[in-house]
């Protein structure tokens, strides 16, 4: 009883955190777009707090720059259990066009933390976002939440 | 004591670190650590064909990501000796307004998050995805449009794009004065807004500042009245405002969309037919050319090799306008969530500012202060116009400080 | 029980209901306009895989071309197959793509006209019409037509070529086909002045080598090219064009050297005089004969002037080759000038 009551508050209320490491800002942009009237991300039950220790989901923008070497891990290390880590855009992944010569990212994300979801595009379209964010996180923080519960 | 926010912030987009200086609630002195964006754009461009190096520009910044792509070409443009057919200058204009009026939607609408007020905040971004739209509608994508080519401009726009993007645009225009309304009349918003965050015009000019926060203190200078297509083509003048505080700047940005508004009116109208894009065969040569970007003043400066870019070197508005804010604006703010609202008017983009980074020789790390700390540690050797000139000639860097290696994009490693 | 009376209330307005009826659900919102650039479609059997594709992708890691592997009946197909996770969504491969009908489709079909050329290449092809036999392998084997002959003489159309390079392997001639490199010129200058420089300067410093040798007798010598090659990236930072630029300046280079010999110096200015560009003076300070290396034109008025034999006169041929360890060294064959002979 008490798990199922878990598991609906955790699908239902999820707490974001938006983590630019060093993009072009597109991606974040696109985040901002997201919470507009048109697609509305809080009708979901989707919160943009942008405040790691009160975090479900953080979703990674950016390519990771020298000085996120380090704080990436320690703004993972400060979100809650149970948290879940989406890249947004190409960047994470695989760092785009910066992962030429000359150009000083250290992507992908998943070299620092664990990345759970990704979504493609440079940037994603918002629909694309929301597709891919409700696809993954309500799922994934409530299964992540039931292990840790055992 | 000294109050740090950020780099992650609810209040900041971007990350960036604010060093807040505070005597009880007031801020007195503020500061500012760069160095969380820095991917070395300029270097990556280096070496590579004018095709590539495109894309590259437009990923300067996502925001004001058109202006970037244009200012590029115009540059190629000009070292080649040739202009894009009138029908692509049209088009061009028609891109840049419309990507300068979301731009000013999005940081007015940022503005009103960090004023806690809601209700505006999800209008104006309601607003925006209008014109976000018809970008897209025009471009095919929203975002970072890859719509500039050398020449020209990549796919015609047909009556039909054009008439969907007019009927958008009025809808807009009309939607916006109830919301300007709204912004300019609320009693408790202009007493949070107004008086606050003063920038003179005479630290306006000491601070380098550009763009629609320079003509808000009173700074009469748009590039777009110099730029020959706005000369040849358009009636235009520029918008500006005398005050100088929070107030102005989010009525100044709001001005200019109507400016805007009726620029893009007279360009749909008026749009002549013909070719959209013409052959350019790249010379070899140095050139500059400026560009308005939303936030200000554009300078790129290219070198070019045949095809390939030799050197480039960008000079992009928000470093001059964020140095500015922390130095002028953020001076003397009655309270600390004032401080926060401030810097939300300035319209920082740290994406585009980080064009420079600093590391320290000796220990290899990056110096994460703002330049005017560094300069005035260096006996005010330097100001941010140094760092700029020497981007332009990395031979010079050796000769200036033994101390520091100028780690600009263009480092030969 | 006010504000339960407040809600009911809200809920019961119409304009509340209609708001509540008409709001989008999630398929309005994924509404793509026609021209959205998705990711690039690929069409696998139109492929000619020249590559164009993967040349012009401005990021890194997007496209690659892969191959099918073969069955009994065919061959396996050549096509390009997308990263998602670096695609940029650009359309430029669609764009580029000069199949007939294009292999890549990415959102509205991007024309492109002939005049520009944009595939963005580092070389440029081009047929040397003094060397060409006019044997049509490289109009046959060229997948887009860009070779024709015209006027009688082999063409590349730099429109239409597309820079696969299948053209300079199947050219019979040494030379007749060409892939030069177009840009960075004053660079690929430089290289050449540098190999120039570090071979004379080897020479030089083994003089007393040189004066060993007599008649038809050959000065022979090897020279690591690895500290040369490292220099020269130093200049085009491009190993493939550096390589080719040394490759063919070391095995065409020519050099002729103008030695002397101080101690068999008698003073007597003959030199001076004869000399065409002024580039040998007198220095009364310190009593000696100078030669400006830059002026000299190696013309060798000098050899033929001096009474004393101080002036010596080489020529030098050079030849990259490999070890059998796999180590690269030039070869270096000195050897006095044949003009020798006739004065004796």
């Amino acid at each position: 009883m008490l798990k199922t009551l878990k598991d609906i508050v955790r699908k239902s209320s999820i707490h974001v955190c938006i983590v630019n490491c060093g993009g072009c800002n597109g991606c974040d942009v696109e985040l901002v777009a997201c919470l507009s009237p048109r697609y509305d991300l809080e009708q979901y039950g989707i919160y943009v707090h942008n405040n790691p220790r009160e975090a479900d989901v953080i979703l990674v923008t950016g390519a990771v720059t020298e000085q996120w070497r380090e704080n990436l891990r320690r703004i993972y290390a400060k979100a809650p259990e149970p948290k879940v880590v989406v890249a947004v855009g190409n960047c994470p992944q695989s760092g785009d066009v910066f992962a030429q010569e000359g150009g000083r990212v250290l992507a992908p994300v998943s070299d620092f933390i664990p990345v759970d979801a990704a979504i493609p595009g440079c940037p994603p379209r918002p629909s694309e976002i929301l597709d891919a964010i409700l696809a993954v996180a309500p799922g994934a923080i409530a299964a992540k939440g039931r292990i840790q519960d055992k | 004591m000294i109050l740090p926010i950020g780099p992650i912030h609810p209040g900041l987009k971007e990350p960036l670190r604010l060093k807040l200086k505070t005597q009880g609630e007031k801020v007195i002195k503020a500061e500012i650590d760069y160095g969380y964006v820095h991917r070395g754009i300029e270097k990556i461009m280096e070496g590579k064909t004018w095709q590539k190096c495109i894309y590259l520009a437009e990923r300067i910044c996502g925001i004001c990501s058109y202006e970037h792509t244009q200012t590029f070409s115009e540059t190629i443009e000009k070292i080649s000796g040739v202009q894009a057919p009138p029908r692509a200058q049209y088009l061009r204009v028609i891109t840049n307004e419309l990507d300068r009026i979301q731009s000013h939607l999005l940081a007015n609408s940022t503005f009103y998050k960090t004023l806690d007020h809601e209700t505006l905040f999800m209008q104006v971004l309601d607003l925006r995805e209008y014109i976000m739209d018809s970008i897209e509608l025009l471009t095919g994508n929203r975002v970072n449009m890859g719509w500039n080519v050398i020449g020209g401009v990549r796919m015609d726009a047909e009556d039909k794009h054009l008439d969907a993007i007019l009927s958008k645009i009025s809808y807009v225009e009309d939607n916006l004065d109830r919301h300007v309304a709204l912004f300019e009349d609320a009693p408790i918003l202009g007493l949070r807004t107004k008086g606050v965050g003063v920038m003179t015009r005479e630290e306006a000019i000491k601070g380098h500042s550009v763009g629609p926060i320079a003509r808000a203190s009173g700074l009469k200078h748009d590039y777009r009245q110099e730029h020959h297509t706005y000369k040849d083509y358009f009636d235009f003048k520029p918008v500006w405002r005398k005050e100088g505080d929070n107030y102005a700047r989010t009525m100044n940005r709001y001005n200019e969309i109507t400016s805007s508004i009726n620029l893009l009116k007279d360009a749909i109208e008026n749009i002549p037919k013909g070719d959209i894009r013409r052959p350019v065969e790249v010379k070899s040569g140095y050139g500059e050319w400026r560009g308005e970007a939303p936030r200000g003043e554009v300078t790129y400066m290219i070198e070019t090799n045949g095809n390939l870019i030799k050197r480039i070197s960008i000079r992009t508005p928000s470093i001059m306008n964020i140095d500015s804010c922390a130095k002028y604006m953020l001076k003397d703010v009655a309270t600390v969530a004032d401080a926060v609202t401030t810097y939300a008017s300035a319209d920082p983009c740290i994406a585009c500012a980080e064009r420079v980074a600093i590391t320290d020789i000796s220990n290899n790390k990056f110096i994460t202060k703002d330049f005017f700390e560094i300069s005035k540690e260096y006996n005010n050797k330097f100001t941010t116009n140094d760092f700029f000139e020497i981007s332009k000639d990395y031979n010079k860097k050796v000769n200036l400080s033994n101390k520091f290696n100028y780690n600009n994009d263009l480092e030969v490693n | 029980m006010t504000s339960f009376i407040n809600y009911i209330y809200n809920f019961a307005r119409e304009t509340w209901l209609r708001g509540f009826v008409n709001s989008k659900s999630k398929e309005d919102i994924a509404d793509i306009p026609d021209r959205f650039r998705d990711f690039p479609k690929v069409e696998k059997e139109y492929c000619i895989a020249c590559g164009s594709c993967t040349a012009s992708c401005p990021s890194p890691n997007a496209i690659k071309l892969v191959r099918d592997s073969d069955n009994e009946e065919s061959q396996g197909l050549t096509f390009p197959i997308i990263n998602k996770s670096s695609c940029i969504r650009c359309g430029f491969c669609a764009e580029v793509c000069p199949s007939e009908p294009k292999t890549l489709y990415c959102g509205e079909n991007h024309f492109i006209q002939e005049d520009f050329n944009i595939i963005p290449s580092k070389r440029k092809y081009v047929i040397d019409d003094y060397l060409c036999i006019k044997c049509h392998k490289c109009q046959d084997v060229c997948e887009v037509g860009a070779i024709d002959l015209k006027n009688n003489r082999m063409v590349v159309n730099q429109s239409k070529c597309i820079s696969c390079g299948k053209c300079l392997s199947v050219c019979p001639v040494k030379g007749a086909m060409k892939g030069v490199f177009i840009a960075n010129l004053e660079e690929q200058k430089e290289i050449i002045q540098l190999v120039v420089d570090t071979l004379e300067s080897y020479i030089e410093s083994k003089q007393d080598d040189l004066k060993e040798i007599h008649d038809d007798k050959l000065f022979l010598s090897e020279i690591d090219f690895e500290p040369l090659f490292k220099d020269s990236l130093n200049i085009i930072n491009d190993e493939e064009l550096v390589y080719e630029v040394l490759e063919k300046a070391i095995n065409r280079l020519n050099i002729r050297l103008v030695i002397w010999d101080s101690t068999l110096c008698n003073k007597c200015q003959l030199c001076v005089g004869e000399c065409p560009t002024g580039a040998i003076s007198f220095d009364n300070e310190y009593d000696e004969i100078v030669r400006n290396k830059d002026k000299c034109l190696r013309c060798s008025i000098c050899y033929q002037t001096c009474p004393f034999s101080a002036i010596k006169y080489y020529s030098a041929k050079f030849n990259l080759d490999k070890k059998d360890s796999g180590e690269e060294v030039i070869h270096i064959t000195v050897k006095e000038s044949q003009l020798a002979k006739r004065r004796a």
